[in-house]
């Protein structure tokens, strides 16, 4: 099947059947092995399954990396109230777009996965809140979750065990703080969708005011894989800190961009001129931002050091976040890029916190000022100033997601700023 | 859907790499005619979905929509998790939320009409006021702005002849900016009323606005 984003360096262990419009029908799902995992789990008492997810060392792939089977743990053993799973697929972290790939070409994989991940925490009903946006998705999603129920994969004692999980697929309405975990229980809870002040964490009170689990849709959907072949298997590839493989959603100035699967740990410079084909029109690399539009941006000689795992991110003073790769050439408008991503989060900012809303509507004021040529030297030092208190204040880290495209950008790439002022300045002397 | 051909079937469509149709990769011959409602209670699609055809003076909630209101309501534990689905429920049917609808909703669902306007307003996907048969929007967020959104924002506006935001005058259009779709690499990604228009370049747009006219035609 020709799905034109491959490459040999990839290891396509969520992303196989991707290109393949057969593989969505449940009949095809279960001729390749779908579902038997969901049958060996249901054999297992639900700790077991959470055990071997927690040897599999898979870490969360929304974004913050926390260990998927030690989140799993921390629900009640004892359910006296009902548990809930909640699957994020409001995917809207600009430079990501893995989530809609794993759901068109894939969804059953999701489905089980996310009756995997209820088993495990002794949930009945898992909701899958899914982007508004995506028509298509949801309709294949819907489709797919009917054909699960009528061959009772969903349901009522799902394959005579006895084991009861209903799965709702649930759509936001656009607001990308809806993808902020407590944010999205507010939301579905048909409130504005606010994120919490934690503790209470969601494992104790989470939607509905009942003990809930929040994963990504990628991570539910390495889970038939690590129950099918253990937790051993999954460390085969990636780092000791940092196992398995992750999808890297690559975007901007490179020639092949989409989405590959590859090994943790896998260096970021090879991603970019191998698996992607290199810069467009011969050009050179200037910056990247390996997480998507929240994590700080590298400069072209860091990115040539940095490994693609949550650790070799950090080594380089960025994060993996989510894994969306944001590639950009030495032509790139960097000042302009970083002022409409604070934009983007001026716009998103829920209006809780004092520091976020007034803060990221100043810093994209000040930003836009220097764009046009009116900014001076000292509005860095404004901005510096400014995003720092953003950061570590607020209810959310959406704040500090500001700060740090701003920071790096003005720290790493101050010349950029310096000569749009100064021709802003030259053009006012003139 | 019309048959006009169109070079951009929506993923990866200009690499001519890819060797699937259209409705193979939109997933449309797996959804097949599959209705909104769908069977399952789980599954009765809810999203802010947008159609072509819609009369801002539709009944709300009777019939098919009365069907779906009440499946909604069996899949979540408080009544109150109904509103966002309801909304969109609105928004297919009249194509915009009023805030008479708002009212209606409030009163259906037991809420108060002050916090039902509160919620609706929070969110970006719900019309607060009338828009064109074809909702362009056009992604400018990071990703397609590094390949040239803000041209294909422009080429939108000037070949429907409208601002950012108005309708133009034949009721067919209303170009606006929108936030990351989650198609970055696929740039520039454009949402139009459900669908989505991916790698599109300022040199497409005439055709793809032809295409949705002739649509328009079609179905109105
Ligand atoms: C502002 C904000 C937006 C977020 N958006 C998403 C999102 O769209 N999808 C997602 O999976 N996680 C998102 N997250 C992360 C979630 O809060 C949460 O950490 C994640 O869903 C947990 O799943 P995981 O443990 O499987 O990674 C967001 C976080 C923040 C602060
Ligand atoms: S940090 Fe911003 S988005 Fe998060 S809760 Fe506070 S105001 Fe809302
Ligand atoms: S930035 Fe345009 S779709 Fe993500």
């Amino acid at each position: 099947m020709a799905y034109p984003y491959v490459s040999n360096a990839e290891v396509r262990v969520i992303s196989q059947y991707f290109g393949d419009p057969t593989h969505r029908r449940i009949d095809t799902y279960v001729k390749r092995g779908g579902y038997k995992a969901l049958e060996k789990a249901l054999a297992l008492e639900p700790d077991a399954v959470t055990e071997e997810v927690k040897a599999s060392g898979l870490r969360g792939r929304g974004g913050a990396g926390f260990p998927t089977g030690i989140k799993w743990s921390f629900m009640p053993k004892k359910p006296t109230r009902p548990h809930y799973l909640l699957c994020n697929a409001d995917e809207s972290e600009p430079g990501t777009f893995k989530d809609r790939e794993l759901m068109r070409w894939d969804p059953h994989q999701l489905i089980e996965g996310c009756l995997i991940g209820a088993y495990a925490i002794r949930a009945q009903h898992v909701y899958i809140y899914c982007r508004g946006e995506f028509f298509e998705v949801n309709q294949i999603l819907a489709k797919a979750v009917e054909d699960a129920y009528m061959k009772g994969y969903v349901g009522e004692d799902i394959l005579g065990t006895g084991t009861t999980i209903d799965i709702t697929v649930h759509q936001g309405a656009g607001a990308y703080i809806c993808g902020e975990e407590t944010g999205l229980m507010s939301s579905l809870e048909g409130d504005r969708g606010e994120p919490r002040v934690k503790p209470p964490f969601p494992a104790a009170v989470g939607v509905f005011g009942m003990p809930s689990t929040i994963n990504n849709v990628e991570t539910l959907a390495v889970v038939p894989h690590i129950i099918l072949n253990g937790g051993e298997w999954y460390r085969q590839w990636g780092t000791e800190k940092s196992p398995g493989t992750k999808l890297f959603c690559v975007s901007g100035h490179v020639r092949k961009p989409g989405n590959y699967e590859l090994p943790l740990g896998f260096p970021l410079i090879d991603l970019i001129d191998d698996v992607c084909g290199g810069i467009r029109d011969g050009n050179q690399l200037k910056a990247v931002i390996p997480g998507g539009s929240s994590v700080p941006l590298i400069n072209a000689e860091d990115a040539r050091k940095c490994e693609l795992d949550y650790e070799g991110c950090v080594e380089v003073g960025t994060m993996l976040g989510c894994a969306s790769v944001i590639v950009m050439d030495h032509k790139a408008d960097l000042v302009k890029q970083i002022r409409r991503m604070v934009d983007f989060y001026a716009h998103e900012s829920c209006g809780q916190c004092t520091p976020c809303r007034e803060g990221s509507a100043w810093t994209a004021r000040i930003l836009r000022r220097i764009e046009e040529g009116q900014g001076t030297e000292e509005d860095l030092d404004t901005l510096m100033e400014m995003t720092e208190q953003m950061v570590g204040t607020t209810i959310c880290v959406l704040s500090d997601s500001v700060a740090a495209p701003v920071q790096s950008s003005i720290s790493k790439f101050r010349e950029d700023y310096l000569e749009l002022i100064r021709s802003g300045e030259q053009a006012g002397a003139a | 859907m019309s048959d006009v051909p169109i070079k951009n079937p929506g993923w990866a469509g200009n690499t001519g790499e890819f060797d699937l149709t259209e409705e193979q990769v939109r997933g449309e011959d797996f959804i097949g005619e599959r209705p909104l409602h769908g069977g399952h209670s789980s599954v009765s699609a809810t999203m802010p979905y947008m159609l072509i055809e819609r009369n801002p003076e539709a009944e709300l909630f009777e019939g098919e929509y009365q069907e779906r209101f009440k499946k909604i309501l069996t899949r979540y534990p408080k009544k109150r998790a109904a509103l966002l689905p309801v909304l969109s429920m609105v928004q297919e049917l009249r194509g915009h939320v009023s805030p008479e609808s708002m009212d209606r909703v409030a009163e259906l669902l037991d809420l108060s009409p002050a916090y039902v306007r509160g919620v609706a307003t929070f969110y970006t996907m719900y019309n607060k006021r009338p828009v064109g048969r074809h909702l362009v929007q056009v992604c400018t967020n990071i990703s397609c702005n590094l390949c040239g959104a803000d041209e294909v924002l422009a080429a939108f506006l000037e070949s429907t002849g409208t601002e950012l935001g108005e309708t133009s005058g034949d009721g067919d259009f209303t170009v606006i900016e929108a936030e990351c779709l989650a198609a970055c690499g696929f740039p520039t990604c454009v949402q139009i009323n459900s669908r989505y228009f991916e790698n599109v370049t300022p040199a497409d747009v005439p055709e793809i606005l032809e295409h949705l006219r002739v649509q328009a035609k079609e179905d109105g």
